[in-house]
């Protein structure tokens, strides 16, 4: 059993991980030298704002003898992050990928499959875990003059705690899933269940970190040195045992917590399992006809209306990636919900500590047009864009279907505009609603808001096309999981990073300038900057279309 | 009329898959291009089509060139490809839509057409229904009825015969005679040696990315100088080229 399970898991792995360099390339073997060291400069860049964050504020929780709430904090980071990112990927991979025609019809057990699809779960958030955890806890290790031992239990601490919310969140969609086969209209059913899984995740992330103490506890553990690290030790099960292993002054108890760490992950993964061949199979056979069998016939007055080629084209765009469970969950539904939920949650989270007084965020900021208000803005704006994948995958979400933009008499440059199209949409209404909740929390001054929004819309136009280049680039075109595409894609990690870059320059940008210009005249200059980088990004696609469009084929 | 002069194509350096292609479907012909896999009918296909751009020569579609005037060589022809698998979330309906756009298939005629079209391959009730949830043989006859829409003169197909039901196959092979009869061209690539033996006005045969033998079937047994099947004098060509 172990055996086949290890097969599996090493298959789907692979077949999503080998298209990252694309054998078909005639120089492939200068040019992915040169690619990796691209990729580890971006590594090292991710991880050196990772490193100087986790630096200054150890160094801060030293000055008050609170250091060891780094830990809790980072830890709980990394349970929140993979909860959430583990909703998406397990609907995914559970459920919608197209590997399953293969991999059901096989002779394997449902819990064969289902451990072998979380495994590869599992190492996929390991990549996750690598930057926000290992960085930090080294650093950590590093600043407090931690001996071999700590080092030595923070990577078994590493591989194990990321298992339990993957767990969580796969039960989660097990169990939701299952219950698909009552329901009439399977698809509408799957994407109600998906957004409130994440809905019920979300609330229970945040959750995790307040807590239900009184003003005077709060203040005793604050007090007490690392008595801070009490507050969130209960907000996730397994929490306390991994902090405990990394801190405990006993190496006894060290040992001890680490060995009931791993054996309630085990304890854990074992129910898990039970559940999983229990409900998998039940879900998922449902699933591969996932065509839409509609037995009405067309509309003859409606059915043969013609359009334009802008028009038609981009609805073509958006049909595929609204209709395609995955392409929505990954690429839609990110710009939509995320500013809802972290906007909302956090707001929900300060009245709470604030024993559920409402804070008037307004009176915080007495200058309704400060550089800073806009700069804090369009940064929230930048950190959502970096979930939005949709232009990050226009070319490699056709697939073997690429090569209809080849072939089809219409200048590449326009397919490239109607490619972008919905990714510049879907940004702009992220836009808008992030500036409508700007707005009810801060009351900016409507014009400057205004002005916000125009730039953050350029911004937006700006990482479309910059981003279509990056998958033109490196296109992955052959994958049978749509999960390849949106998750195991080297060329996500661009979004995060022309994010970070972009973040990174508004901020210095903002304290050079914040006392020196008005803020109109400071956001305008933004604005006018990234129109200029984005026809400088557009012309360049269109100077060198043949040679980007090389890869597709 | 399609034109392919001196055409090679390597990916690999040092290693041509296309070796100077040269070769000429006049008007009014049914041109079927066989090969064993991997002998680079697929890569003359795509180069044909504007997919990939050959390394040296140039081809020329009704006096178009494919490399210097893409545009109007590929408003010449259609291309089925050989995975019927084409954007498998849209409706049938919205398929054809949607290629009918892209060529600019006037609206008067656009319903004609579709229905036409698909009434004859039998899919018409199936239009409203997802792309995804057809059989491999619909798929296949949707992507032709999507290459049909706008007439084009020089037809492209990439293994058209496969996963065709037996009258489905017999309606596209009459349909073919019956476009070049009117004056049109049909290239095709094929494995079903028999569909290319009692259809096709010449054969080429491609071994190796070099064209082995160009001509009629009688012409082929000729220069052979023996009175055996296609599918034995094929076998014979290309197991000499080893």
């Amino acid at each position: 059993m172990k055996s086949k399970v290890l097969v599996l898991s090493k298959v789907i792995l692979k077949n999503s991980f080998q298209n990252m360099e694309t054998a078909k390339d005639v120089n492939s073997n200068k040019k992915s030298k040169s690619m990796i060291i691209l990729y580890i400069f971006i590594f090292l860049y991710l991880a050196g704002i990772v490193g100087v964050f986790s630096n200054s504020l150890v160094s801060e929780l030293l000055k008050i003898h609170q250091e060891k709430m780094f830990l809790g904090i980072i830890l709980l980071a990394i349970a929140g992050f993979v909860l959430i990112q583990s909703i998406f990927s397990a609907i995914n991979l559970l459920y919608y990928s197209k590997d399953n025609e293969y991999i059901l019809p096989l002779p394997l057990k449902p819990s064969q499959i289902v451990i072998a699809k979380t495994n590869v779960l599992l190492v996929t958030e390991y990549f996750i875990v690598a930057i926000i955890g290992l960085i930090p806890l080294t650093i950590y290790g590093i600043l407090t003059y931690a001996n071999i031992l700590y080092y030595i239990e923070m990577l078994i601490v590493l591989l194990v705690f990321p298992i339990v919310p993957v767990l969580i969140s796969s039960l989660l969609v097990l169990i939701v899933m299952s219950f698909a086969k009552f329901t009439k209209n399977r698809n509408r059913f799957q994407l109600i269940a998906t957004i409130l899984i994440l809905v019920i995740v979300f609330v229970a992330s945040f959750a995790m970190g307040n807590t239900d103490s009184s003003p005077e506890e709060l203040v005793q553990m604050v007090m007490k040195a690392n008595g801070m690290v009490e507050l969130v030790k209960n907000a996730f099960p397994t929490l306390g045992m991994a902090i405990e292993s990394l801190t405990n002054i006993n190496i006894g108890i060290q040992l001890l917590n680490i060995m009931l760490l791993i054996a309630t992950t085990a304890i854990i993964y074992a129910l898990y399992v039970l559940v999983g061949q229990k409900l998998y199979l039940k879900g998922a056979v449902g699933n591969l006809s996932s065509g839409k069998k509609n037995k009405k016939k067309i509309d003859e007055k409606k059915a043969f209306k013609n359009s334009t080629i802008f028009k038609t084209y981009i609805g073509k765009e958006f049909k595929i990636l609204l209709r395609n469970p995955i392409f929505f969950m990954q690429c839609v539904l990110p710009a939509i919900i995320f500013p809802i939920l972290i906007i909302g949650m956090t707001i929900l989270g300060i009245n709470e500590e604030n024993n559920g007084q409402t804070i008037d965020f307004a009176s915080m900021f007495i200058n309704k047009t400060s550089i800073y208000i806009g700069v804090g803005i369009l940064c929230v704006i930048q950190f959502f864009l970096m979930f939005i994948y949709i232009s990050a995958t226009a070319i490699s979400r056709d697939g073997q279907n690429a090569i209809f933009m080849k072939y089809i008499p219409v200048k590449y440059i326009k397919q490239i505009d109607y490619k972008v199209m919905p990714n510049i949409i879907m940004t702009s209404i992220m836009s808008i609603i992030t500036v409508i909740i700007a707005e009810i929390l801060i009351k900016v001054d409507i014009l400057y808001l205004l002005l916000i929004l125009i730039t953050s819309i350029i911004m937006g136009v700006f990482q479309s096309y910059i981003l279509i280049i990056v998958d033109l680039k490196k296109p992955k075109l052959e994958w049978n999981s749509e999960y390849a595409v949106v998750k195991q894609n080297m060329n996500l990690i661009w979004p995060a990073v022309i994010g970070l870059v972009s973040i990174t320059l508004l901020i210095i940008l903002g304290i050079v300038f914040g006392n020196i210009l008005n803020s109109f005249i400071f956001t305008g200059i933004i604005a006018f900057v990234y129109l200029l980088v984005t026809i400088i990004t557009r012309n360049y696609i269109n100077n060198n279309i043949n040679k980007l469009m090389e890869k597709i084929y | 009329m399609i034109k392919i002069e001196n055409v090679s194509k390597s990916y690999v350096k040092g290693k041509k898959s296309i070796d100077d292609l040269n070769l000429e479907i006049k008007n009014g012909e049914i041109f079927g291009f066989l090969g064993p896999n991997g002998a680079g009918k697929t890569t003359t296909i795509k180069m044909i089509t504007g997919i990939l751009n050959p390394d040296e020569g140039d081809i020329l579609i009704d006096d178009k060139s494919i490399t210097k005037q893409p545009l109007e060589a590929k408003k010449q022809f259609g291309f089925v490809p050989d995975s019927p698998d084409m954007f498998l979330k849209l409706k049938g309906i919205e398929y054809l839509n949607f290629l009918a756009d892209i060529y600019e298939v006037p609206n008067d005629v656009r319903k004609e057409k579709i229905e036409g079209l698909t009434k004859k391959f039998e899919i018409y009730d199936d239009l409203n229904s997802e792309i995804q949830s057809y059989s491999h043989g619909m798929r296949q006859k949707i992507v032709i009825c999507g290459v049909l829409l706008n007439n084009p003169k020089n037809w492209i197909l990439d293994e058209p015969m496969t996963g065709l039901d037996p009258k489905s196959s017999h309606d596209l092979k009459e349909m073919m005679r019956e476009h070049c009869k009117n004056g049109n061209t049909v290239f095709f690539s094929t494995h079903v040696l028999e569909v290319a033996e009692k259809l096709c006005d010449r054969v080429g045969i491609i071994n190796k990315g070099k064209l082995v033998f160009v001509g009629t079937f009688e012409e082929m047994q000729n220069k052979f100088k023996e009175n055996k099947s296609l599918e034995d004098l094929f076998l014979e060509i290309t197991e000499n080229e080893e």
